[in-house]
């Protein structure tokens, strides 16, 4: 087994779906959380001034897909062929869609125009998103979004859609019923549960 | 070999680089393009049957794929320009997803109309993005000592580097920065002379993006 570490802040954030795939296939890495200090310092090192890195036996990966792409692979996660391989692509392109029409939102801090944006925000992009993630998930008619296994886009989709379910809409969320007993599925996977359960508590 | 058929407007846009492998590939695909206009009535028609509602497609045998990373990884790997292995293949889409932020980055140059804030955005960005972003891959390409920027073919990474970098050269993008940074400049003439891809650019439809 090649030495994993993955470099990333002291957040769930854009690593968390690594960690994810780390922790649904049992596998040990460093999982290496930096101070803000830290990052500054480390940041010239990185292929392009940004993290998650992975390095894998002391070889360098950016770029969250790659290397979410590049594990799953490596650890069966990655769907049952190319053509599932795909499928799982797209359904994580359509989840960076909407990250960017989330960004702005994240970024306010005018409490009022917050709470605009977010109103905004549920009733054009994130509704609409979620009845279509509803549509995939159940006409692929196994309980998971792609095949019938868990592959690395139900812990990319649980984490993604936890900011919905959580902080930004609940209660729409709830209106999402297929949806919401995905969540519980993958959360409750015993690898993943246990994941959850001794992670470090951060907000993001 | 399957049926492609790819759907997107008609411009470049985010289908060059697929229509850039077929090219490069040989491959016969249908290559649909609808027109680019708000209210088109085929767009308006076509749009709830996608799966995002949104272009481009990639039909395979008549399965419908959207995205269009995945797209490009999915052609990558069927045509042959994944890499030689699993690792080329990582870094072959990193680089992709990194002139995809970079393209991302150039776009508000592309929406600003006042031509003075216009010239100031384009200045920051040749300082602040696109001088490093060469920066870097220069390097990038004297490491890999093949003239390509993964392993020692046409990988998918360099279809989209390229396109990318052809549309600034072409539209006096950063001119600086390509005149201090010699080997993207060698790069882009390398891929453009590919025989292949200078057929397909000649015949191709002229658009403006």
């Amino acid at each position: 087994m090649p030495h994993y570490k993955l470099t990333y802040l002291n957040m769930m954030g854009r690593a968390e779906h690594i960690r994810l795939i780390f922790a649904q296939a049992g596998v040990e890495y460093e999982d290496n959380r930096l101070t803000q200090e830290e990052w500054a310092a480390f940041k010239s090192k990185t292929p392009f001034g940004q993290i998650p890195v992975l390095e894998v036996d002391g070889k360098m990966l950016a770029q969250t897909g790659a290397i979410t792409t590049y594990l799953a692979k490596q650890f069966g996660l990655n769907g049952k062929d190319d053509w599932e391989a795909a499928k799982i692509q797209q359904l994580n392109g359509g989840t960076e869609d909407l990250i960017a029409q989330v960004i702005p939102w994240f970024r306010e801090q005018d409490l009022e125009k917050k709470k605009e944006l977010a109103d905004k925000l549920v009733a054009e992009h994130v509704t609409p998103w979620l009845q279509r993630y509803e549509k995939f998930l159940t006409d692929n008619g196994t309980g998971y979004f792609v095949g019938n296994s868990v592959t690395q886009i139900d812990l990319g989709l649980l984490q993604f859609m936890g900011l919905f379910s959580h902080v930004l809409c609940p209660e729409t969320f709830k209106k999402f019923p297929e949806l919401c007993k995905f969540m519980e599925r993958i959360a409750s996977l015993p690898n993943i549960a246990a994941w959850i359960q001794k992670r470090p508590k951060t907000d993001h | 070999m399957p049926h492609y058929k790819l759907t997107y407007f008609d411009i470049m846009g985010l289908a060059e680089p697929i229509r850039l492998m077929f090219a490069q590939a040989g491959v016969e695909y249908e290559n649909v393009m609808i027109p680019d206009e708000d209210d088109d009535p085929t767009w308006e028609k076509l749009k709830p049957t996608t799966p995002h509602c949104q272009l481009p497609i990639l039909e395979v045998d008549g399965k419908v794929l959207a995205q269009s990373v995945a797209i490009s990884n999915y052609l990558a790997k069927k045509l042959g320009f994944d890499g030689q292995n699993e690792w080329e293949s990582a870094k072959a889409q990193e680089l992709v997803q990194a002139i995809n932020d970079v393209r991302q980055q150039v776009r508000a140059w592309r929406k600003e109309e006042d031509e003075k804030k216009k010239a100031e955005i384009l200045k920051k960005l040749e300082h602040d993005v696109v001088t490093p972003y060469f920066d870097r891959h220069e390097k990038f390409l004297a490491k890999n000592g093949s003239g390509y920027f993964v392993g020692s073919h046409v990988t998918q990474a360099d279809l989209h580097i390229f396109n990318t970098l052809q549309w600034w050269q072409n539209n006096h993008l950063f001119t600086e920065a390509f005149k201090n940074h010699p080997k993207i400049g060698e790069f882009v003439e390398k891929i453009a002379n590919l025989p292949n891809i200078k057929k397909w650019i000649e015949k191709r439809p002229k658009t403006a993006v």
